[in-house]
C-alpha cells in the first residue's frame, strides 16, 4: 500500500540511517560544545590580553601595592586597594544577603502558607529581574543623597554599594537556599517533631545542618553575584583607588575592579596592547579565576552532599 | 529549656523570617515607587508653550494655528520682560560705579537665567536647541524662575558651605530692572502657559541636544535590536543544547564536563564578558570595525546561554513521560518524537525561559561597555547592525546619570530611561509567571 513504510530494511537502507542519526547525534554534540567552547575560549583570550601586563610589570607591584595611577608618567599599577575595595564590597553584601535570604528561605519553605508563598515567590522574582543600572541609579540619585544627609562624608560609599549589592544577591540566596530546605525531605521533619521539637528547634538543629551544603552553595553564588556586579559599584561605591583606615570603615569611598575595568577601559581601549589596556584584562582575569574558583568549590559541595545522601 | 522560653524562642523564629520576607517586599515598593512615580514624569508632566513649539518645529507635530496663537499671546506676556532688560542695560551707565560694578556681573546672570527660562530675547541668536527655547516643563521653569528671582550665594564662615539666598528684587531696588522680579513672579504662567501634556512620543522620539529635549527613541530602539539579536543567536543554540541533555545523551563523563561549562558560563562575571566580546568578537574576529550591534549581540548570547539551556531543559524534563513513550510505541522515531512530540509540549517552558532571558539580555549593562553602545547618535537601521554602534537604555542610564554635564536639569529625562527600562523588563518578567502558571495548570490537566 502507498504511504506504508517498509518495515524490513535493507542492509544499505540501514546503514544509511545510522549514519544519518550519528551525524544528527554529532550535530547535536557540536551545538552543545558550544558552550565548553565559549568557555574556554573566555579563558584564553582573556589570559592572552592580560599576560603582557605581567611579562612586562611582574606580580608584586599588581597585588602588593596600592599606588593606582595609569595614566600618570610613570604609571604605577598597584591594585591592592583595589582588590581590597572588592573584598570590602562583597563582604558587606554578603553579611546583608546571607543571613536574610537563609531566613526567607526558612520561611518561605517551613512557615509561610502555600498561598502566601505563591506570592511571595513573583516578588522575588521580580527582585532578581530590576536591571543592574536601574539599582544603581537608585544607589547614586535616592539613596547617596540620604546617606550624605545622615552624616556620611560622602554619599557614594562602600556601605551604599554593599547594601545595594546585598539586596541584588538576596533572591539568589533564597532561592537556591529554599531548593536546599526543601531537598532535605519531610522524613528529616517529621521526625524531629514527632520527638517533640518546636519548629525552630526542627530547623536550627535538624533541617539547616541537612541543608547545609546547598545553603553554602547558596552562599557562593550570593558572593559571586556580588563581586561580578558592575554597574552598582561604578555608580555607588565612590571610585576611589584606597584601603579605607580603620579597613572596617564602610562609610568611605573604596573602588572595586568590575568598577575599574568598566570605568577605564574607555580611556585604554584604542591603545591596544599597551599596558594600560592589559592590566584591565588582569583584574578580568582575577575576576574569571575566583569565580571559576568558586563555581568549582559549590560544585565539589552539591557533588559530597549528594554523595554523602546516597551513602546514608 | 521551658516550654515557655521554646514557644518564645520559635516564635521569634518565625517572626525573623517573616521580617526578612517582608523586608524584601518592603525594599522591591522602596526601588521601584521612586523609578515608577517619578518616571511617569517624563510622559506625563505640566509642558509650557515652550514644549508645544519645540514638538511643532522639529518634529512637526501638534496644532500649528494653535501654538502659533499661544506663541503670540505667550510673547505678548513676555515683551514687557524683555523691555526691562534692555531698559537695564541702556541706563546701567548712569549707576553710581560702585554700584554698577556690583551689579554687572549679577546681571549677566539674570539675562542668562530669563533666556534659559523664556527662551531668547526675540531677535536674539540661538545656536544650540538648549538656547531657542525656554524651559518645556513647568516644574524645570519654577527651579529656574527662583534662581532669577533670588540671587544665591556661598556662607563658608562655618566651615562647610551653606546656600545663602537674597531676593534680586531688593538687590536691583533702584534700578530699572526692580519691576522685573515682581513681573516675572506673578506673571511667569500667562509667558509659558503650562498645561498637563502627555508626551508619548517621550518614547519614539530622538533626542535633541544630548537629551536636554525630546525622547529616548533611540535608546529603545538600540536596546530592542540587541535584545533580539541576543536571542536570535542564543535560543537556537540554547534549546538544541537541551535536547542534547535531556532525551540524546545518558550522564556520563563528557556531558558531566558539558554541564559544568554551563554552569561555569553562567557565574562568569558580565564585565568579563564585555572584555571578551572586546578581545575576541573585535579585536580578533574582527565582526566589524568597531562597536557593533552584532558584536554587542554576540556578547549578550553567550550571557544568556546558560539561562536559556536550564529553562528549556527544565521544560523538556516537565514533559510527562508518557507522551514520550506512546510516541515511541506508536513507532515515531527518536528525532519525529522530539520535534512533534516533546518540543510542542515543551515549547511553553521554553517560551518561558526565552522572555526571562529577554529581559536580562536587555538590561544588561556591563557587556555592552566595550561591544556595542555609545551615548549618543541615532540607532542604526535594520542594514547597519553589522557595524555600527548603538545607543542603549542601560547604558545611556549610566551615561545621563553621571557623565552628562547638566545632569542635574535632566533628572525626568533620566527616571523616565530607568522606568521605561524596568517596566520593559518588569512586563517580560510577568509574560513569564503568567505563561509559567498556565503551563502548570494545563500540566496538572
Amino acid at each position: 500500500m502507498a504511504g506504508l513504510r517498509q518495515l524490513v530494511l535493507t542492509a544499505a537502507e540501514r546503514r544509511r540511517r545510522r549514519t544519518l542519526a550519528a551525524a544528527g547525534r554529532g550535530l547535536l554534540f557540536g551545538v552543545t560544545a558550544v558552550a565548553a567552547v565559549a568557555v574556554l575560549l573566555i579563558i584564553v583570550f582573556i589570559a592572552r590580553d592580560a599576560l603582557p601586563f605581567f611579562r612586562l610589570r611582574g606580580f608584586a607591584e599588581f597585588f602588593t601595592t596600592s599606588g593606582w595611577y595609569p595614566s600618570r608618567e610613570p604609571a604605577q599599577f598597584g591594585a591592592l586597594a583595589i582588590f581590597a575595595g572588592s573584598a570590602l564590597v562583597t563582604a558587606g553584601a554578603a553579611l546583608v544577603a546571607v543571613p536574610l535570604g537563609v531566613a526567607a528561605a526558612t520561611c518561605l519553605s517551613d512557615v509561610l502558607p502555600f498561598g502566601v508563598r505563591q506570592v511571595v515567590k513573583p516578588v522575588i522574582e521580580i527582585l532578581a529581574a530590576i536591571p543592574s543600572v536601574a539599582f544603581g541609579f537608585f544607589a547614586l540619585i535616592v539613596l547617596a543623597p540620604w546617606f550624605q544627609a545622615h552624616g556620611a562624608a560622602t554619599g557614594t560609599n562602600a556601605l551604599n554599594a554593599a547594601i545595594i549589592l546585598g539586596i541584588m544577591a538576596l533572591p539568589t540566596v533564597v532561592s537556591v537556599s529554599e531548593d536546599a530546605l526543601q531537598a532535605a525531605g519531610r522524613e528529616l521533619r517529621e521526625g524531629s517533631y514527632a520527638l517533640g521539637a518546636t519548629r525552630a528547634e526542627t530547623m536550627l538543629r535538624v533541617v539547616l545542618p541537612a541543608a547545609s551544603s546547598g545553603i553554602w552553595a547558596a552562599a557562593l553564588l550570593g558572593i559571586m553575584r556580588a563581586l561580578g556586579e558592575t554597574m552598582v559599584v561604578l555608580m555607588a561605591s565612590g571610585n576611589a583607588a584606597q584601603i579605607p583606615h580603620p579597613w572596617y570603615d564602610l562609610t568611605q569611598p573604596v573602588r572595586t575592579l568590575t568598577a575599574t575595568i568598566a570605568s577605564d577601559m574607555g580611556e585604554a581601549e584604542h591603545v591596544t596592547g599597551a599596558e594600560r589596556y592589559a592590566v584591565l584584562f588582569a583584574m578580568g582575569l582575577c575576576l574569571l579565576l575566583f569565580s571559576f574558583a568558586c563555581n568549582l568549590l559549590g560544585e565539589r559541595i552539591v557533588a559530597r552532599e549528594r554523595r554523602r545522601l546516597r551513602g546514608a | 529549656m521551658g516550654l515557655r522560653t521554646r514557644r518564645l524562642l520559635d516564635r521569634a523564629f518565625a517572626a525573623a523570617g517573616l521580617f526578612a520576607v517582608g523586608l524584601m517586599a518592603v525594599v522591591l515598593l522602596l526601588v521601584l515607587g521612586p523609578i515608577f512615580a517619578r518616571g511617569a514624569g517624563a510622559y506625563v508632566f505640566r509642558g509650557t508653550i515652550e514644549h508645544r513649539r519645540f514638538l511643532l518645529e522639529q518634529f512637526g507635530r501638534g496644532d500649528a494655528a494653535r501654538v502659533a496663537a499661544e506663541t503670540a499671546a505667550a510673547a505678548a506676556a513676555r515683551a514687557p520682560a524683555f523691555a526691562l532688560l534692555s531698559r537695564f542695560e541702556e541706563t546701567r551707565d548712569d549707576l553710581p560705579p560702585a554700584r554698577r560694578r556690583e551689579l554687572l556681573a549679577d546681571f549677566r546672570e539674570v539675562r542668562k537665567g530669563v533666556s534659559e527660562l523664556l527662551g531668547p530675547a526675540p531677535g536674539a541668536p540661538a545656536l544650540l536647541p538648549r538656547n531657542a527655547y525656554g524651559q518645556t516643563r513647568w516644574d524645570r521653569a519654577r527651579v529656574k524662575l527662583d534662581r532669577v528671582l533670588r540671587r544665591q550665594t556661598w556662607d563658608y564662615s562655618g566651615g562647610v558651605g551653606r546656600p545663602v539666598h537674597t531676593p534680586r528684587e531688593e538687590l536691583y531696588a533702584g534700578t530699572a530692572l526692580a519691576p522685573l522680579f515682581p513681573l516675572l513672579r506673578d506673571g511667569i504662567e500667562a509667558m509659558l502657559l503650562p498645561r498637563t501634556t502627555f508626551y508619548a512620543g517621550f518614547l519614539t522620539d530622538r533626542s535633541l541636544d544630548a537629551h536636554f529635549f525630546g525622547g529616548i527613541g533611540p535608546e529603545v530602539l538600540g536596546t530592542v535590536w540587541l535584545t533580539l539579536g541576543a536571542m536570535l543567536l542564543a535560543v537556537p543554540f540554547g534549546v538544541i543544547a537541551a535536547i542534547y541533555f535531556q532525551e540524546y545523551t545518558r550522564e556520563g563523563r563528557v556531558v558531566l564536563f558539558l554541564r559544568s561549562c554551563v554552569s561555569t558560563l553562567a557565574g562568569v562575571p558580565s564585565i568579563v564578558f564585555g572584555l571578551f566580546g572586546l578581545a575576541f568578537f573585535i579585536n580578533t574576529l574582527h565582526v566589524s570595525p568597531g562597536k557593533s550591534v552584532l558584536a554587542g549581540a554576540l556578547t549578550l548570547a553567550l550571557l544568556v546561554l546558560p539561562t536559556v539551556i536550564r529553562a528549556s531543559e527544565e521544560a523538556i524534563r516537565a514533559v510527562p513521560q508518557a507522551y514520550k513513550e506512546a510516541a515511541l510505541a506508536l513507532g515515531a522515531g527518536r528525532w519525529h518524537t522530539v520535534l512533534t512530540v516533546i518540543l510542542p509540549a515543551a515549547l511553553p517552558g521554553i517560551l518561558t525561559g526565552i522572555v526571562i532571558s529577554m529581559g536580562r539580555a536587555a538590561g544588561e549593562t556591563a557587556p555592552i561597555i566595550f561591544t556595542a553602545a555609545v551615548s549618543v547618535g541615532a540607532a542604526p537601521g535594520l542594514l547597519e547592525l553589522f557595524d555600527r554602534s548603538t545607543p542603549a537604555l542601560p547604558w545611556n542610564i549610566y551615561n545621563i546619570a553621571t557623565e552628562h554635564a547638566a545632569a542635574d536639569e535632566i533628572r525626568h529625562v533620566q527616571y523616565g530611561m530607568v522606568a521605561t527600562l524596568v517596566a520593559i523588563v518588569l512586563a517580560l518578567n510577568l509574560a513569564a509567571i503568567v505563561l509559567r502558571a498556565r503551563v502548570a495548570r494545563k500540566l496538572r490537566g
